[in-house]
């Protein structure tokens, strides 16, 4: 059910988004600084989102060349930075720290 | 007439669609870990974002609750004003009743081609209607096959994996230029920082508004000294 809610207020939020300016823009425009300001924000979010996931575990940060996390992404930045290619990405980060962590643990 | 209006800009947008598969597959697969196939079909109907999407199945495979994760995926979608902001003066002549199907047929995808095809031709609601069914129906397909393909992937072969991965490759093909990098970068370390003072994942959208804030910053100050 919270998850069901969950996806209609993203499906909500996210038609606000697309459709707020197409309702309103036409005879305002966004200033310089808030096109340049939208446009840094999912890049930010998203190496926000990954430095959580590689550093953080259990609620503690772990910055250690035994995490498995942090060394898989080793290999994985060099597949996406070559192949830009996101199933190939997946397939090479997983195997890469279901062997780390194996190695590892 | 109408027909072959929309059928001009799905004709002009479904090569585009072979690069979104992907994505689509790897949503559905990944959807399968946090929730029911009905609802990760729901979500690619009614959000129809590919990043947002992505994110929100692989946070609730991990078990985060619904505020955080709803929180990230309207950063990630904010992008999007400025492409509806951009589209807005070809729409004109669009009826307001369509309005509402406009907005939401809108994608990195249908974007660009529509703005190609605006520059050499007369702007037309249908082409873009079209432009953006062309990636609506295949991202639908792309969502039941890896829905059904997600079922086959054993959940102990490096799925924990799956998220950092994306992200990964998310970023290389999200992220242009030295000073997105920077900015990037900056949240991402600010995002450690702040944990002892703000908890758990909401220091991400914390870091997030203050890094993309100094950015704007950093682009006016050297002009104007």
């Amino acid at each position: 059910m919270a998850t069901t809610l969950l996806i209609l207020g993203l499906a909500a939020g996210t038609f606000l988004l697309r459709f707020l300016p197409l309702a309103v823009l036409s005879r305002v425009e966004l200033p310089p600084w808030a096109k340049d300001w939208l446009s840094l924000v999912p890049g930010a979010v998203l190496a926000a989102s990954l430095a959580q996931a590689l550093l953080v575990q259990n609620d503690r940060l772990v910055l250690s060349w035994a995490n498995p996390y942090l060394l898989a992404a080793v290999p994985t930045f060099l597949v996406a930075w070559r192949t830009r290619n996101v199933i190939l990405t997946m397939i090479s980060g997983m195997a890469a720290y279901a062997l780390l962590s194996h190695l590892l643990g | 007439m109408i027909w072959s209006r929309i059928w001009r800009g799905f004709r002009a947008t479904l090569p585009l669609a072979l690069s979104v598969a992907p994505f689509g597959i790897a949503y559905g697969a990944i959807a399968r870990q946090g929730m029911a196939p009905w609802q990760a079909s729901l979500m690619s109907v009614a959000v129809f974002a590919g990043t947002a999407q992505f994110l929100a199945a692989s946070l609730l495979a991990q078990g985060v609750g619904p505020w955080p994760i709803l929180l990230t995926g309207v950063l990630i979608n904010l992008r999007l004003v400025l492409l509806s902001a951009a589209l807005t003066p070809h729409m004109r002549r669009a009826p307001r009743w369509l309005q509402p199907f406009l907005a939401h047929l809108l994608t990195d995808e249908s974007f660009a081609v529509s703005m190609a095809e605006f520059e050499r031709h007369p702007a037309d609601p249908l082409f873009f209607i079209g432009s953006g069914l062309g990636i609506f129906g295949p991202w639908q397909v792309a969502t039941q096959i890896g829905l059904a393909f997600g079922a086959g992937i054993p959940a102990d072969y490096g799925l924990e994996y799956a998220l950092p991965a994306s992200l990964i490759c998310l970023l290389f093909l999200l992220v242009r230029g030295r000073r997105a990098a920077l900015v990037a970068g900056l949240a991402a370390g600010l995002s450690l920082a702040l944990r002892p003072l703000v908890s758990g994942t909401w220091s991400t959208t914390a870091a997030t508004l203050i890094a993309a804030t100094l950015g704007v910053f950093t682009k006016t100050w050297p002009r104007r000294s």
